[in-house]
Parts: structure tokens; C-alpha cells; sequence
């Protein structure tokens, strides 16, 4: 059985890749990745079902993997070079973090490390499996998305010969090694994983070959392999050190942490690489030239989770030691940064990506609170997070490709075009800040959580405030709409495309309805098991709310009002649309014209003059140009001073 | 029981508190003044107008609007968690701002652009008083921290004077009065005709209204929250508070949002910082 399912979710994505690669024919790909894509839902929640458990692979297997990760390391520092005409600084110098990779993985494996057997290879608990279930979920929602989105993309390139084979290879492929990645307990196989995602990403980000997509995905490895060379020396150190490669010593803590922390250090700082973290954030946001699915994977369910999983699930062995305290106050920084840096883009895209970067801030922020309530806060976030922004991200690659436009400002009243998109974008929208919506309860938990830590929390207070902005006025006018009646518009998007979005839309709202049951069952024994010691009592439910030492957060009454103003708001609509009179908008005393798609009113001398209205976007206060440079030094410092506490050895 | 009182009395005290306002602010401007019951003559005649929508989403954030203001005050009364409460607050303004965005007037757009600016400077300040009061009493239940008071004799406005004078700048945002009547205000300070109001009329505008005098009530009860020793402590202040805000609103010209935001920002994080510091080594 456990076989069965290790397979189909690790080996089975790599067979499918290889065979849409194989496959030239249209409808026969969009069959193998429908059809892989929902065995792997399927099988990930028979995972869910089957629980926890330990599985080990024989001495073939590893060395297997040892081959395999120089043949991997080879081909992307080959890539990288490949591609060296295209910016000679980031293709060389992901050559050269490739090549030291190679001589370090080559001294570690066949000099320290030689035949040593790790028990066991893989494990799950319930991090593990809520993150198996996220990318086997979310991310096969997005392969299928993909399948449509491709042939219209290609459709609009005219291309002479499809590269979509290669595409959902790698598109594919991604998600055996994030469901490997996060099943593994030998770090020597979860940096094997850790390195296939980062080769899929610049595969994918540099997908269309133009010179801006070579460029940025040539970003993304250089600073991604920066990120596994700092893992693989956290790997040989945690070897001398303490004689382990096994995930489950480091975090039960079996060693003293004075050995660990110069290696957790090393690894939090891949992790910071992987999940975009300000200074690393511009290959995330270069990543956007990709076609939309690939943003949607990386941004909700693949690669940067897989950093913040790395900071997370390493979290307990470095509770308590200043280490712990540099990653809060990194992931502060990056979560106001980014927030800010959030307000003064009108590039869809854009917000989201930023918006990504800094909620994976407060998850790492949680992370280095370190608190049994934190670490809740981290997992609500990571789970409400991927399925939010995965369905944004769908949504805003739906729009493009209805209305031509990434921009937010030629979004204004979108639900009279594209009503069921315009829709499900707000509600995605509304998701990501609001009360009763897990996000909104993540960071809920992650403030009361920091409360022990005021500087941590005033960034956190300042960054959730910002958020407020770029979410709100975004969602507002998307459903702007023209005051004369429309024409009741049925929008003609296929079938493979409307399913993802209507799933990830139920599942954003159907989610927050169980949140409790997801509470009980899949985070509180985690918090349970690797905080044993701390003296905070647990989070807990009762009488519709989640309590914890501090507060209360009381859901019902919020559930009750949603309900209440559905109920009211059906009714008032209903009897307004009987007895109330449509105007046009106030124009002081001068009429404005009704009848007209452009929003005009009659001034002087009776002509008509056209107006218009736009979204504040501050770009004084919160431009690129003004807040990249000074976030960045900030945020190099702070890594600075992680790495010196931790050499230090302090605690 | 005291949930009822606050969905009931709530606005009707709120109304009350508005006459009041109407009529100090009329003398202090030497006119006679409407009769103190006049908000709720207003009322009553907008519920019977017609009614005029620009579209019908605009009717579901009203409610929104109304239901959310109404449920920030109860969960205040049943002493539930300050940050959720606030939170709550949130969707309220929020759903106000969606309202005012929905309809392309470029008096509503602006009026909405500018009140998510007035959240931005305010609900930071809000989440911070909420943090200082957890620093002293231990707790962000509302319920735990008047039981605090009330058995330590110890009125937070002592320890936390600093936060409450940033809470009163707070206060003027939230309540629309100047100086910071940026998006809406109820004097014909600003150019914008009604701002986030302007496309709402008749009963909805009614609603917008009431759910304004609740917001009006959660926001007196914060004031409340700094001398909840006895129940007259916490009425005295109120009460001194809201001849204050009047004051104020009377004798200060509308500022830009600019202002506002670099005033709440700069002055209002930096003196609560300071008092937070100081109360940490004070109580070390």
C-alpha cells in the first residue's frame, strides 16, 4: 500500500512528464495530465487517510540518488552556461555555484559520507502531509489549468512547432519532486529534490525564449543555486558534526545545539533563497514573464514553499537560540518590504507577486517565533496561502487573456465583461484578508503570537495595515460597474479552465468552514509533538473559536453575520430590482451620460467631456525605485548578523 | 442579554450622541442648532425616500457595512478579543470602500481611494493600543481587561497615557471629524461633495448612518477600556472625550491624507513605541 502510494506520488509525475514529452499530440497530452493530475489528488488524500509513517530504501537507492544529483548539478551548470550570451553575470555565476556544488556533493559522497545508510529514507508527519496534499492538490488544479491556457498561449506566439511537450514535462515533473522533497527524511535525497525544482523553475520561467525570459529565469538559478550551495555546506557541516543526514534527529533534537546551529543556519539561508525573501525576491517577480500557470505553481504550491517548508519544518531544533530570533526579524522585514513595495504596483501580476514574498515572510516570521501558537499560525498560512493565491494567479491569467491586459487600471468594471471570473478574482481577493477566511486566523495567530516579541510585531502590525490597501481597491473595481443596464454577458471560457477556478474557489471558502477540524486534527499534534516542552498551553478549540493563552477568536458570530447578509442581501437586491430607480453618478448638478460604454458629463456650452479615475499608487512613497534599494541592504545586514550569531554559536 | 441591549441601544445612544454633537457644534458656531433628536428625524424620513441605486451590488455592501459595524460592537460587549474585533472592523470599512469603488463617479473613487488611506493610518494605531493594553493586563480579551482593572485599582490611561493620546487622533479619523474628514465628513469642509457617500441616498444611506452610530459606540468603548476601574470612571471619560473630539472638529480645517498618514505614522508609532518601551522598563 505505502509503496503504492510513495510511487504514484513521487515516480508517477516523472513518468507522465517523460511521456508528455514523448507525446506529440495534442489531446493525448491534455489526457495524460488531466488523468495524472487527478490520480494524484486522489492518492493524496489516501495519504491523508493511511497517516503518518516511516519507509526505508536500500543502499542502491542512494547511491542512485548520488549519481543522479551529479548528472542533475551537470546538466544546470551546462544550461546555465548554454544560455551564458544572454547575461554573462548570472549565467556564470550559476555555473560557478553549480560547479562547487559538484565538488562539494563529490567530497561529501564519496570522501565523508561514503556508504553511510539513513532510517529512514522517507517520513511523513502531519506537515509533510498537509504539504503533500497542498501540491498534489492545488498544483495538479493548475496542470489542468494549463492545458487549455498552453494552446491558447501558443495560439497567440504562432509558433511553427509546439513546445508545450517540453512545458508540462517539466510542469509535471515539479510536482514528484516538491511530494519527494517534502516526504524525505535523508537530506542528502530532500537536496536532491531541492535541486530538481530549482532546474524546473528555470526551465519554465525561461519557457518562451524570449530575451527577457532567459534573462529572468538565468536570475532565478543563479541566485537558487547560491541557495544549494549554502545547503549542501549546511549538509557536510551537520555531517562532521554531529554523524546524522536524518531530518527527524535534527528536529527531536538528539544533538546539542551548539553543534546544529551553524548548519540550521546554512540551511534557513537556502530556504530564504528558495522562498524569494527580500534580497532574493527579484527572481520571483522576474519569474512573472512565464505563462501564467507556471507563476501559479511557483507562487502557491511548488519552490517557494518549498523554502518556507525547509524554515519551518527545521523550526523546532533551532527553538530558543538567536538564530531563531534572526529569522523572525528577517521575515518582519521582507513582510512590511514587500507589503509596501505591494501598494505601488498597478501590474496585476506584480501584486501578486509581492504579496506572495511577504506572506511567505510571515510564515518565516512564525517560524522564528518558534511558539507552539506560532507554528499553528505558520501551517494555517502556508495551507490558505496556496490555495488563495494559486486561484489569483489562475485568475489574473484568465483576464489576460480575456481583456489583453495584466494592468489593474484596465480592470475597471471587469464583472460587466467577464462576470464569473471578475467573481471568483474577488473572492479570491477577499480570502487573503478578511475575516472569517484562514488567512485573515493565520495572521491573527501570528500577531498574538509575537506579542512576546515587539519589535517582530510592530513590523507585523505595520505590514498587515498595507496589505489592507492593494487588496481593497483592487477587489473594488474589479466590480465597478456601469450604472445603465448590460447586456448579461455568458462568458465563453472551456470547460478545463472554468473547473480549476470553481474548485480552488470552493475550496478557499469550504476550507474556512472546517477550520477547526483542520486545526484538531492535522496541526495541533504537530505542535503537540515538537514543542513537548514549551510552557505556553496549546491553542485549542472550543464553542466556536480557536483559544489560545492570550485571546480568543471567536468565529460563530462571524459565520452567523456572513450568513445573515447573504440572507438580507438577496432579499434587498430582489426587492430593489422592483421598486428603485438606476441612475448615472453625481456630476455636481451636470448630468452624466447613461447611455454611453465611456463614463462622460455635459459642461460648458452643453459639450460633453470625457473623465476619468484611477487607484492611488503612491509612487513616491512606495515606488521600486524607492524602497528596493534600502529593503535589500536592510535584509543583507540581517542575514549578516544571522550568520555571525550563529557562528558564534550563540544561544 | 448584553448583546440584545447593544444591537438596540447601541445606535439609538450613537443617534443620541449625534444630536448632541449637532447642537454643541451649532452653538459654537452661533446658530441655534437642530433639536437634539434631529438624526433620527433624518433617518426616518431617508428609509422613506425613494430609492435611487446606481447599481444593486452597491445595496450588498450597505448591508455588509451595516451588519459588520453591528457585530464589531456586539463582539466588543460579549468582551471577545480586541485584534479580532478590529479585524472585524475591517470588513465593515471595507465593504464601505467596495461601495464607494463600484459606481464610476469620480467623486466615490476619490472619496474611496482616500478612505483606505484613513484605514491605513488608523488600523496600525488600533492594533498597537490593543497590544499595549495586552502588555499590561496580559490578555487581548476585552472581558480580561476590565477584570484586570477592576481587581488591581489600576486605570490603563495611568501607564498607557501616551497611546491613549495617539487613540484620540484615532478616534477623529474613525469618526470623520477634522482635521480628518479626508474621504467623508459631516460638515462641508471638502470639496469632494459626500466622498465615499456620495452615490448612496435614501434607505441605504440611512443604513450607512446607523451603522455609523455603532461604529460610533465601538469606539467610545475603547476610550472606555483606559479607565475601566468603576463604570462612572469610564462614562466621565467618554464623555470628556467626546467634547474634545467636538472641540476639535470646530476649530481645525481639513488636512490632506498626506498629512494624516505621515502624522499617524510618524507621531502616532513613535510616541506608542515610546510608551511601550517605557512601561517595559518601568515594569522590569
Amino acid at each position: 500500500m505505502l509503496d503504492t502510494l510513495l510511487l504514484v506520488l513521487i515516480a508517477l509525475p516523472f513518468i507522465a512528464g517523460l511521456l508528455c514529452l514523448a507525446l506529440k499530440n495534442h489531446s493525448a497530452r491534455a489526457v495524460v495530465v488531466v488523468l495524472v493530475s487527478v490520480v494524484l489528488m486522489i492518492t493524496s488524500i489516501m495519504l491523508l487517510g493511511y497517516g503518518d509513517f516511516k519507509y526505508t530504501l536500500g543502499g542502491q537507492w542512494n547511491e542512485l540518488i548520488t549519481y543522479l544529483d551529479f548528472a542533475l548539478l551537470v546538466y544546470i551548470a551546462w544550461q546555465a552556461f548554454y544560455h551564458r550570451k544572454y547575461h554573462s553575470f548570472y549565467a556564470y555565476s550559476a555555473v560557478i555555484f553549480a560547479i562547487a556544488s559538484i565538488v562539494m556533493v563529490y567530497y561529501f559522497d564519496f570522501v565523508m559520507a561514503h556508504g553511510v545508510e539513513v532510517e529512514p529514507t522517507f517520513f511523513a508527519d502531519k506537515l509533510s502531509i498537509i504539504m503533500v496534499l497542498i501540491i498534489s492538490i492545488v498544483g495538479s488544479l493548475i496542470c489542468i489549468f494549463g492545458v487549455p491556457y498552453m494552446k491558447d498561449h501558443e495560439h497567440h506566439l504562432n509558433l511553427e512547432i509546439t513546445r508545450q511537450p517540453r512545458f508540462f514535462l517539466y510542469l509535471v515533473l515539479f510536482l514528484g519532486a516538491m511530494n519527494g522533497l517534502v516526504l524525505a527524511n535523508n537530506i542528502v535525497w530532500l537536496l536532491f529534490f531541492w535541486e530538481i525544482t530549482t532546474l524546473c523553475s528555470f526551465m519554465l520561467i525561461g519557457h518562451d525564449k524570449t530575451e527577457i525570459a532567459t534573462v529572468n529565469a538565468l536570475r532565478a538559478i543563479s541566485m537558487n543555486m547560491l541557495g544549494g550551495v549554502g545547503f549542501t555546506a549546511g549538509v557536510m557541516i551537520l555531517f562532521s558534526n554531529t554523524h546524522t543526514l536524518s531530518l527527524i534527529d535534527i528536529i527531536n533534537s538528539k544533538h546539542p545545539a551548539s553543534l546544529l546551529i551553524l548548519p540550521l543556519s546554512l540551511m534557513v539561508f537556502a530556504g530564504l533563497t528558495k522562498a524569494a525573501q527580500v534580497p532574493f525576491q527579484s527572481w520571483l517577480l522576474g519569474a512573472m514573464v512565464a505563462p501564467t500557470p507556471v507563476s501559479a505553481l511557483l507562487h502557491s504550491s511548488t519552490m517557494v514553499k518549498a523554502g518556507v517548508y525547509l524554515i519551518v519544518r527545521l523550526a523546532p531544533a533551532y527553538a530558543g537560540t538567536w538564530l531563531s530570533t534572526a529569522v523572525a526579524i528577517l521575515g518582519g522585514i521582507t513582510f512590511v518590504a514587500t507589503s509596501a513595495l505591494a501598494v505601488g504596483q498597478s501590474n496585476g501580476k506584480k501584486v501578486l507577486a509581492y504579496s506572495t514574498i511577504a506572506n511567505l515572510g510571515l510564515i518565516i516570521a512564525c517560524a522564528g517565533i518558534n511558539t507552539p501558537l506560532a507554528y499553528a499560525g505558520a501551517i494555517f498560512l502556508i495551507i490558505f496561502h496556496a490555495v488563495s493565491k494559486a486561484l489569483l494567479f489562475l485568475c489574473v491569467g484568465t483576464i489576460e487573456h480575456g481583456i489583453g491586459s495584466r494592468d489593474i487600471e484596465d480592470m475597471h468594471g471587469l464583472v460587466d465583461r467577464m462576470p464569473l471570473t471578475a467573481v471568483i478574482s474577488v473572492i479570491g481577493m477577499l480570502t487573503m484578508f478578511l475575516p472569517p477566511f484562514g488567512m485573515l486566523i493565520g495572521k491573527w495567530t501570528a500577531m498574538e503570537a509575537a506579542a512576546v516579541q515587539p519589535v517582530l510585531l510592530f513590523l507585523l502590525i505595520i505590514g498587515s495595515a498595507i496589505t489592507i490597501v492593494f487588496w481593497l481597491r483592487w477587489a473594488g473595481i474589479l466590480m465597478s460597474t456601469s450604472s445603465r443596464p448590460v447586456k448579461r454577458v455568458v462568458e465563453n471560457i472551456s470547460f478545463l479552465t472554468k473547473t480549476p477556478l470553481v474548485a480552488l474557489a470552493a475550496l478557499a471558502i469550504i476550507l474556512n468552514v472546517a477550520i477547526f477540524n483542520l486545526y484538531n486534527t492535522m496541526i495541533a499534534p504537530l505542535a503537540k509533538v515538537y514543542y513537548a516542552k514549551a510552557t505556553e498551553t496549546f491553542t485549542q478549540v472550543g464553542n466556536g473559536s480557536l483559544v489560545n493563552t492570550v485571546g480568543a477568536f471567536t468565529l460563530w458570530p462571524i459565520f452567523a453575520t456572513v450568513i445573515v447578509v447573504i440572507l438580507v442581501s438577496i432579499y434587498a437586491v430582489g426587492k430593489a430590482g422592483k421598486n428603485s430607480v438606476v441612475t448615472a453618478p453625481y456630476m455636481c448638478g451636470e448630468t452624466a451620460d447613461n447611455n454611453e460604454d465611456r463614463p462622460r458629463f455635459r459642461a460648458i456650452a452643453d459639450g460633453w467631456v470625457d473623465y476619468n479615475h484611477s487607484n492611488y499608487y503612491m509612487n513616491k512613497v512606495f515606488g521600486e525605485e524607492v524602497l528596493t534599494n534600502g529593503s535589500n541592504i536592510i535584509a543583507i545586514i540581517g542575514i549578516i548578523v544571522m550568520f555571525v550569531v550563529s557562528y558564534m554559536g550563540l544561544q | 442579554m448584553m448583546v440584545v441591549l447593544a444591537i438596540v441601544l447601541g445606535p439609538i445612544i450613537g443617534g443620541l450622541l449625534t444630536g448632541i454633537d449637532r447642537k454643541i457644534t451649532a452653538r459654537i458656531q452661533g446658530r441655534f442648532g437642530p433639536p437634539i433628536m434631529q438624526p433620527f428625524y433624518d433617518v426616518f424620513k431617508l428609509i422613506g425616500k425613494e430609492k435611487f441605486i446606481n447599481n444593486k451590488v452597491q445595496i450588498v455592501y450597505v448591508i455588509t457595512y451595516l451588519f459588520f459595524a453591528m457585530l464589531s460592537l456586539v463582539l466588543f460587549v460579549m468582551g471577545q478579543d480586541l485584534i479580532a474585533i478590529i479585524f472585524v472592523l475591517t470588513v465593515g470599512g471595507g465593504a464601505m470602500v467596495m461601495g464607494a469603488l463600484s459606481v464610476r463617479s469620480p467623486y466615490s473613487q476619490v472619496g474611496a481611494q482616500r478612505e483606505i488611506m484613513q484605514m491605513l493610518a488608523y488600523d496600525p494605531l488600533l492594533i498597537i493600543a490593543a497590544v499595549g493594553m495586552f502588555m499590561v493586563t496580559g490578555s487581548f480579551k476585552v472581558s480580561d481587561i476590565i477584570s484586570y482593572q477592576i481587581t488591581h485599582n489600576a486605570p490603563l490611561l495611568y501607564v498607557l497615557p501616551l497611546v491613549f493620546l495617539v487613540l484620540i487622533e484615532v478616534l477623529t479619523i474613525k469618526m470623520r471629524k477634522s482635521p480628518f474628514d479626508i474621504s467623508a465628513g459631516q460638515h462641508a469642509h471638502q470639496e469632494i461633495v459626500r466622498g465615499v457617500h456620495t452615490e448612496f441616498s435614501g434607505p441605504y444611506l440611512a443604513m450607512i448612518e446607523v451603522a455609523h452610530w455603532y461604529e460610533l459606540m465601538l469606539a467610545l468603548g475603547f476610550v472606555a477600556l483606559f479607565f475601566a476601574t468603576q463604570w462612572y470612571f469610564a462614562v466621565a471619560l467618554v464623555v470628556l472625550m467626546y467634547l474634545l473630539e467636538i472641540l476639535l472638529d470646530n476649530t481645525t480645517a481639513r488636512l490632506t491624507w498626506r498629512w494624516m498618514l505621515k502624522s499617524a505614522w510618524g507621531f502616532g508609532i513613535v510616541l506608542c513605541a515610546i510608551n511601550l518601551i517605557a512601561f517595559y522598563f518601568i515594569q522590569a
